[in-house]
């Protein structure tokens, strides 16, 4: 068996990201006008609960059938989400693009939960993979298994490669769709028709910075007024960067290749 | 990141729909795109490390089984690490596992990737003496449709082509020709597929049912179709060894030699490389016995087919897209 403490860890990790999800979708204040909430930090927060209950059968949290409905929900959002940005920026947006990730990441987890094969004797349900003693849990249709950690582990690699190539801000880079408009057409497409793709930034850092301060700082009550910084806004700011968001993604993709591989 | 809104009506609902900035992505260029592979591969391999087969006696007892057959020299070292191994199991292969999945990491993350390189350089060496046992070289073992000359020495191989560094003077004919240059690059491939047809023709892999009994062996535990497939190859090349390690012979003495011929022979030569490796790597690893559970890695068919296209031939005039401090001057 996979030692105890080594899944123990990677649940804490998990639970980590959790936190810090939960820790951004508080920080955008979604209480107050015009907040914005995303998509991907409620995924994010749904994910690092169930997977911390997979891998720690004490973390458990929600019965098998409630987590394959709130993933088939995700895989169906997302998958609604990445035609749309198919659709806008063409077939690019499957590997620059933000959804299709997670995309990947809702469809591996109900996967996951709708193919394990728990043997005789073993502890029921996705919680018991980290229940000391139980039998060897595993996956119907290996190959799938194999095809979606492939997928993970891709993209886990390039989330690393732009985030050390700064393509994602270390600052807070929330937008509303309706102070933009076209000039996010990836998102634009959900409520008109699609835009023409914006030249490209100068470099990923100093557009987002930039293009946050012109269009999101300067009115968005989301965003704290440059010129009153407020208590704790450095910590707030690096908490809503996409920097943020990737680096959970990354932790999670690992982590989702590791279980699905050692379930195979 | 796509964002929804939390509150208020279908209207508020389209209002409050908002979106990070989506930054350009960086143009990469061909070296960074192999780097990134072959990171993807190290790290697949760290965490095939963490399964549960590698915290049992049957690794140590793997190891120890690739003394058999070495010189002395060579074998008591396995035999010594595997005893190691054996005593230590759960720590010492928590650390390999992590050891691998920071490499994979360490080359995807820019800053690291030099250093990352360099040390995949070592452990890939240690590995192959230690783990692979040099890959069944010196005990006549090894065979081109099982991982020979060892997997894990073309990872340290890709890392010396893929080196981030440009040797100055003439524009490098492919990208693995960048670091080391064309000629040194050209003999590396020249000796890796060479070294493949000896191995093909060893009276071991040219026994009549040498190469079916490989394939055969490797159907128990594969999901269906892939024993489907397996179960088809072995009967094609039943009682055909011979034939087969002829015919797999000349094939590569043709690979190896046609980083030499012109540019558009020389395309045809690498898809015919990534043809045959792709084959390897489906009939003759059986994707690296990962499906039947297990694997340490994927085996030598996708990191071949990595070198096949790191020895694709680029434009004269090609600049890299990314500045050197992109690829990890900063280390």
């Amino acid at each position: 068996m996979t030692p105890a403490w080594l899944l123990d860890i990677l649940a804490a990790l998990m639970l980590m990201v959790a936190a810090i999800s939960a820790g951004r979708l508080v920080a955008a204040r979604p209480w107050r006008p015009g907040a914005v909430v995303t998509d991907t930090d409620v995924s994010h927060l749904l994910m690092g609960i169930a997977m911390a209950g997979t891998l720690a059968a004490s973390l458990t949290t929600l019965p098998d059938t409630a987590w394959e409905i709130v993933f088939a929900l995700l895989t169906v959002w997302f998958t609604v989400r990445v035609v749309r940005d198919a659709r806008a920026n063409g077939v690019r947006a499957l590997a620059g693009g933000h959804c299709a990730p997670h995309l990947v990441h809702s469809a591996a987890m109900l996967y996951m939960f709708l193919a394990l094969v728990t043997p005789a004797g073993g502890g029921a349900g996705m919680g018991a993979m980290g229940s000391s003693g139980s039998a060897m849990q595993t996956l119907r249709y290996p190959t799938l298994a194999f095809v979606f950690a492939l997928i993970l582990v891709g993209y886990t690699i390039w989330d690393l490669d732009q985030l050390s190539g700064r393509r994602y801000a270390t600052t807070p880079a929330r937008v509303s769709l309706a102070r933009v408009g076209a000039a996010v057409p990836v998102l634009a497409a959900a409520g008109s028709p699609p835009a023409p793709l914006p030249a490209p930034p100068a470099t990923g850092l100093a557009a987002a910075s930039s293009t946050t301060s012109a269009s999101a700082s300067a009115d968005d009550p989301a965003v704290p007024d440059a010129g009153r910084p407020e208590p704790g806004s450095a910590a707030r700011g690096l908490l809503l960067s996409p920097a943020a968001t990737i680096g959970c993604r990354i932790a999670m993709g690992a982590t989702m290749a590791f279980m699905l591989l050692i379930m195979i | 990141m796509s964002q929804v809104a939390v509150a208020g009506g279908r209207a508020a609902w389209r209002d409050r729909l908002g979106t990070e900035v989506q930054p350009a992505t960086a143009r990469l260029d061909a070296r960074r795109a192999l780097q990134l592979a072959l990171a993807g591969i190290w790290l697949l391999d760290g965490v095939l490390q963490y399964q549960a087969f590698m915290f049992s006696k049957g690794f140590s007892q793997m190891l120890a089984g690739t003394a058999a057959g070495n010189p002395a020299v060579i074998g008591r070292p396995i035999t010594w690490d595997a005893a190691l191994v054996q005593h230590h199991l759960v720590l010492l292969n928590t650390i390999f596992a992590t050891i691998q999945v920071l490499l994979g990491l360490g080359i995807a993350f820019r800053p690291t990737v030099r250093v990352a390189l360099a040390a995949s350089i070592a452990w890939a060496l240690g590995v192959w003496w230690f783990g692979e046992g040099l890959g069944g070289v010196l005990n006549g073992g090894a065979s081109p449709l099982n991982g020979a000359p060892g997997a894990v020495i073309i990872y340290a191989l890709l890392a010396v082509l893929l080196w981030p560094a440009d040797r100055p003077g003439a524009s490098a004919p492919f990208t693995a020709a960048r670091a080391v240059g064309a000629h040194v690059a050209r003999a590396l491939w020249l000796v890796l597929w060479l070294s493949l047809a000896y191995f093909a023709l060893t009276p071991a892999n040219r026994a009549p049912q040498a190469v079916n009994g490989m394939i055969a062996g490797m159907e128990s535990g594969q999901p269906g179709w892939l024993a489907g497939i397996l179960r088809g190859a072995a009967s094609l090349v039943a009682h055909q060894g011979l034939a087969v390690s002829i015919a797999l012979a000349v094939a590569f003495v043709v690979i190896a030699l046609g980083v030499y011929l012109p540019r558009s022979t020389a395309r045809v030569i690498l898809v015919l490389a990534i043809v045959v490796s792709l084959v390897i790597w489906v009939v003759g690893e059986a994707f690296g016995m990962i499906l039947a559970g297990g694997a340490t890695d994927p085996n030598s068919g996708p990191l071949l087919v990595l070198l096949a296209l790191a020895y694709w031939p680029v434009k004269a005039s090609a600049a890299p897209a990314l500045s050197p401090s992109a690829e990890g001057k900063a280390a």
